[in-house]
């Protein structure tokens, strides 16, 4: 199978204070069609440039990423503008819905973009907005919502586009325990539907729900493989103070 | 992204915050509505001027004779003779003796009244009529009779309205009233055209003991030929005189104009001042607009992370800038039209003069899009910083 995400040794540098920061360094990974991947780390590891270059909203600074074959690091802002709504769906940590607006509008904004025409759209978020549970709520405003639900209408926004790729940052960072298995089964389920869900997280016990896991240290990959393998929760500096999971 | 949904989105965003968009219109409103009255006021100023020179007659070309010397001069007979050369464009012709003496009836001076000397052709040159009695006739100008026609104020005011057969006296001459002219003005009053005492010219000539009359009113036939008239005119006392300053050739249409060129002037540089207004209203808009984009960085980061390109966001941008101000600016045509109604309302109720504050299509017109076209100017760069915002800092922002 092709690889939908294929990143050749990307790296992202930064200057900070006249030094040098390489926030990746040398990444190389591939993202299969149907995927279910969390890559995980803790702050500063490198994940949030990993995910802002997959999510096509940073280009690398040296090596090459491939979205569906294309390179992005050549394109322009305008093409970058086109290939996040088309190919990617954004699930946040903040749920990041517009409040001014009510679910289904929020969910229609990508389609906005893609130009789809006003009755279409109106069908299709509706049709999302159900698949997350929302077909209630459609008039509500975000802030009538608990964060569960506006986690899902953000689950809902992330898929209505039919992207090739979920991708989710952190989606369960503001969330009770129980709303976050909510959210996670619904990405699974999602998963299990074909899509491609690629999970940030510096969390293990959200990490293992995916099917495979890439640890990130220091900007590079230090674990990619089974999510159900021991080494996979194991990051070097736990392992050493014995408290790995 | 269609433009009508880009429209309703940014309606959607005003209504939302309504007293900051109106306090933002502000100053479009004040501007436009401050144009819209002051170019109705000119245009109100220059229609009533034009309907009081009609009520002189745009129709009158008056000419005064200085002479040159003693050696030349021109008599009524040779202008007489000047509307019988151009038939095309001049229909008559009637000397006018303005008299400096005091009247009296009986003991009463009457300072305010105009004593003119003028031909019988006069009243109907002028378009007045004569309600009581008889006007002027030939014949009195041939002999130089001591006889008069009054107008209606002096009539009303100093005869209680019946003058004919009553006497008036003239510098010490007594002249018997034969007729009373018709009321010309809306609103009679001292001073005015219906404060005024005509007599023939040959009276006026001799009661004055001025030799050669100096000052003759033209009618013309065509008011659209007013310039080709004048120029006939000129022709013929240059042909007299060979002097360009031995005479002195006006058109009443020709000081129309000037009047209204004038009021125009004014009006405009009472509306540029206005204008200005709309300036500072648009860096009102500017600077909220600026505020509004930093206000809504989180926004534009998520509508660019969702597939906005920097076209979509700049196009929210100014458009919502755009309809604010265009907003304001009709806000603005409705009130200027409001206060219009109230300013003519009143100059009526307290100066009796009729002069109407009517704003004018093309100034409602201009008002509008100067407003939106301030908007568009003004919003453009708060829109380029919001649509060149990084999509990942702006995520981030809080």
């Amino acid at each position: 199978m092709n690889a939908l995400i294929e990143f050749r040794e990307v790296c992202k540098y930064y200057e900070m204070g006249g030094e040098t920061i390489a926030a990746a360094d040398h990444i190389s990974m591939q993202i299969r069609q149907g995927e279910f991947v969390a890559i995980v780390g803790q702050s500063g590891s490198g994940k949030s440039t990993c995910m802002n270059i997959i999510g096509c909203l940073d280009v690398p600074s040296a090596g090459t990423c491939l979205l569906d074959g294309r390179d992005v690091g050549r394109m322009s802002r305008n093409e970058l503008a086109e290939i996040r709504n088309e190919k990617l769906g954004f699930i946040f940590q903040q749920y990041n819905l517009l409040p001014k607006l009510t679910l289904l509008e929020n969910v229609e904004v990508p389609l906005m973009y893609a130009g789809v025409p006003r009755a279409e759209r109106r069908e299709r978020a509706k049709i999302a907005l159900e698949l997350v549970g929302l077909g209630e709520k459609l008039r509500h405003r975000p802030s009538q919502l608990s964060g569960g639900q506006q986690q899902r209408a953000s689950v809902a926004r992330a898929l209505v586009g039919e992207p090739a790729v979920i991708l989710a940052d952190e989606p369960t960072g503001a969330l009770d325990s129980r709303t976050s298995r909510e959210v996670l089964k619904l990405l699974q389920r999602l998963n299990r539907a074909g899509n491609t869900v690629v999970l940030i997280t510096h969390d293990n016990s959200i990490a293992v729900q995916a099917q495979r896991i890439i640890r990130l240290e220091d900007g590079r990959v230090i674990y990619d493989g089974d999510a159900r393998a021991p080494e996979a929760l194991v990051t070097p500096n736990s392992a050493g103070e014995g408290d790995g999971a | 992204m269609s433009f009508s949904e880009t429209f309703s989105m940014s309606l959607q965003n005003i209504w939302s915050s309504k007293t900051r968009t109106f306090l933002t219109m502000l100053g479009i409103i004040i501007g436009v509505t401050a144009v819209i009255v002051i170019v109705g006021l000119g245009s109100g100023m220059e229609r009533y001027m034009a309907d009081s020179f009609s009520s002189m007659g745009t129709n009158i070309l008056t000419v005064q004779v200085l002479g040159r010397g003693s050696s030349r001069s021109v008599s009524a007979d040779d202008m007489y003779a000047i509307v019988g050369e151009n038939p095309g464009l001049l229909s008559a012709v009637s000397p006018t003796v303005k008299m400096s003496g005091t009247v009296k009836v009986g003991t009463e001076t009457v300072d305010s009244a105009a004593v003119t000397g003028v031909s019988e052709e006069y009243f109907d040159m002028c378009g007045y009529e004569i309600a009581q009695g008889r006007g002027l006739q030939y014949v009195d100008i041939q002999e130089r009779k001591n006889v008069c026609v009054i107008g209606a104020y002096t009539a009303g005011t100093y005869y209680g309205g019946s003058a004919v057969g009553e006497t008036i006296r003239v510098g010490g001459v007594k002249l018997t009233i034969v007729g009373v002219m018709a009321q010309e003005s809306e609103e009679p009053e001292e001073g005015g055209t219906d404060d005024c005492v005509y007599l023939p010219y040959s009276t006026a000539a001799r009661l004055s003991k001025t030799g050669s009359i100096g000052s003759y009113a033209f009618t013309i036939t065509d008011e659209n030929q007013a310039g080709a008239a004048k120029e006939a005119v000129e022709d013929s006392l240059y042909a007299v005189f060979r002097d360009t300053n031995a005479y002195m050739v006006v058109s009443m249409t020709e000081m129309l104009e000037m009047m209204t060129g004038m009021i125009g002037m004014v009006v405009g540089v009472l509306a540029l001042i206005a204008g200005i207004s709309l300036l500072v209203g648009g860096i009102g808009i500017m600077n909220i607009m600026l505020v509004s984009v930093t206000e809504r960085t989180r926004e534009i980061g998520i509508r660019k992370a969702l597939g906005a390109k920097e076209s979509s966001i700049l196009r929210q941008f100014v458009t919502e800038a755009a309809v604010t101000s265009a907003l304001g600016g009709i806000l603005g045509i409705l009130l200027g039209c409001a206060l219009s109604t109230a300013a003519t309302l009143l100059i009526t109720a307290l100066t009796d003069t009729p002069l109407t504050v009517s704003p004018t299509l093309p100034s409602i017109l201009l008002a509008f899009t100067i407003s939106a076209a301030v908007g568009i100017t003004f919003g453009y760069l708060p829109a380029k910083k919001a649509a060149r915002l990084n999509p990942i800092d702006a995520l981030r922002y809080d």
